[in-house]
């Protein structure tokens, strides 16, 4: 489902060298590294958001090395969420499937599965920045789940929250990844993925080399 | 006297105690400097008398003046904004080799003397060079139309829009861009929906900020085009030709409108919040 073969990316002092992974569908991945490793760039990598300088990207048996973000079949969800300020959390869900043109109604219909799934029905009509930590990251993941990603990238997901919280999200993403998706999850915390996972690999920069369990 | 002596040492004591005189002179110094912007607008207006006022209102060589002045300005920073917008949001978001020598390049009329930029303006539009000799060729005559006003605005006060627009897309988080790009939009639709939008609070004022200076032109409007005079060429018209008394009522008509027009854009760029 998720091949990266030898990438290679090189910005300032930070140099990624030879970085390969084989993900199947249905993967639970967590890639483990200390902070400042690089996990988040091999995620941005991934996603498009940077310029590889060798290696190859193969996502569901098509070739993503040189291909735009916005045409590869993968969603991300950041660290900070990245919700749109100006947007309600309807509209934020909702923006992804306008830019499909897809009908009023079934944007409606779309929005409202994903926002009682994720439980956050009632929150539709709020703004982001009134919302809770917890309830950003169900609305990031219901507008990055919107797009039937066949890869879910995960920057930290579990970190920035507080402790029951971050059981409630951990179960959230567990639910999620029965669904069949492929996920990625970068954390430098081994503890939280422990029942999440079925693959663990190790990265670091300064001794590059990779265990992977499975 | 003693008691005198210790009943001032006490209060400078006191006084120092307190940061007070720090925040007594340093009152002071911002009284005097608001005086001195407040008093000659505020002299101007009581020395002119509301007879007067009127009269000038009524002038029509007075209102045409106004209405091209505010209708140069107003379009040359709508179209200025095509290219300006583009340009901040490079300024704002890469890194560049020679980006330096731009940043002062944009900088660099806000630093030239106005009457040097109409000079530089009229060497352009004039008969000699290409887009005037173009001009020509189709019977127009470039120096001395609104085409050139408008262009002697533009070049005085582009930089304030460029430079507003700049901060403000500086200020919107790459982050959000990167993840409107991951759910699937192209670059320019991320502009136009996410960092325009963001943006927009700075761009508004970019904009004003250019319509002010632009109306407020002399030195490089006058170089280029005389006649048809815009309101700063006629009250400085009205002052060579017949003296102050002719040229204050226009001043003071020109500043009102200039207040009422500012107060209604600041109005209407107010970001509307949602709860």
């Amino acid at each position: 489902m998720l091949s990266c073969r030898d990438l290679e990316y090189k910005v300032g002092s930070f140099h990624l060298k030879g970085f390969s992974l084989e993900l199947q569908k249905g993967d639970y991945c967590a890639l483990l590294g200390p902070s400042g490793s690089g996990k988040t760039i091999i995620l941005e990598l991934i996603a498009g958001l940077r310029t590889l300088k060798k290696g190859s990207i193969i996502i569901d048996g098509r070739d993503c090395t040189r291909m735009p973000p916005q045409h590869r079949p993968v969603g991300i969800l950041f660290q900070d969420y990245a919700l749109f300020p100006h947007m309600s959390v309807y509209e934020n869900i909702a923006w992804p499937l306008k830019i499909r043109k897809m009908k009023k109604n079934d944007i409606k219909g779309m929005v409202e599965n994903f926002a009682s799934d994720l439980d956050i029905q009632r929150h539709l009509d709020r703004m982001p920045e009134s919302l809770s930590g917890g309830e950003k990251q169900r609305v990031a993941l219901a507008r990055t789940l919107v797009i039937h990603p066949k890869v879910l990238l995960l920057d930290e997901p579990l970190s920035a929250l507080d402790a029951p919280l971050r059981d409630q999200s951990a179960l959230l993403l567990k639910k999620v990844s029965l669904t069949g998706i492929t996920i990625l999850h970068v954390t430098h915390d081994q503890a939280e993925v422990i029942s999440l996972a079925n693959r663990q690999m190790r990265w670091n920069l300064s001794a590059p080399n990779l265990h992977l369990k499975s | 006297m003693d008691f005198f002596i210790f009943a001032l040492k006490r209060k400078m004591m006191f006084l120092r105690k307190n940061n007070t005189t720090t925040r007594l002179v340093f009152l002071f110094l911002s009284g005097i400097l608001l005086l001195f912007i407040a008093a000659p607008l505020l002299g101007l207006f009581f020395s002119t008398s509301l007879p007067d006022l009127f009269e000038t209102i009524k002038d029509p060589q007075v209102q045409e003046s106004i209405g091209l002045t505010m209708g140069v300005s107003a379009l040359f920073t709508l179209l200025a904004g095509f290219f300006a917008l583009p340009l901040a949001y490079i300024m704002a978001r890469k890194e560049f080799w020679g980006k330096a020598f731009i940043q002062g390049l944009i900088d660099l009329p806000i630093v030239l003397p106005h009457s040097a930029a109409g000079i530089a303006i009229l060497g352009f539009i004039s008969r000699d060079s290409a887009l005037g000799r173009l001009a020509q060729m189709l019977g127009l005559n470039l120096v001395g139309s609104p085409f050139a006003i408008g262009l002697a605005m533009a070049f005085v006060s582009v930089p304030f829009l460029i430079n507003a627009a700049r901060d403000g897309f500086q200020a919107v988080p790459e982050r959000l861009e990167q993840a409107a790009r991951s759910l699937g939009a192209s670059p320019f639709r991320v502009f136009r929906q996410i960092s325009l939008p963001l943006a927009k609070p700075s761009v508004i004022t970019g904009l004003v900020l250019m319509f002010a200076r632009g109306m407020s032109e002399f030195g490089a409007v006058v170089i280029v085009a005389y006649h048809p005079m815009t309101t700063p060429v006629l009250i400085f018209d009205r002052f060579n030709s017949y003296g102050l008394d002719y040229a204050r009522p226009v001043a003071v008509l020109f500043i009102i409108i200039c207040i009422l027009v500012f107060m209604m854009l600041r109005l209407l760029g107010r970001k509307k919040k949602k709860i």
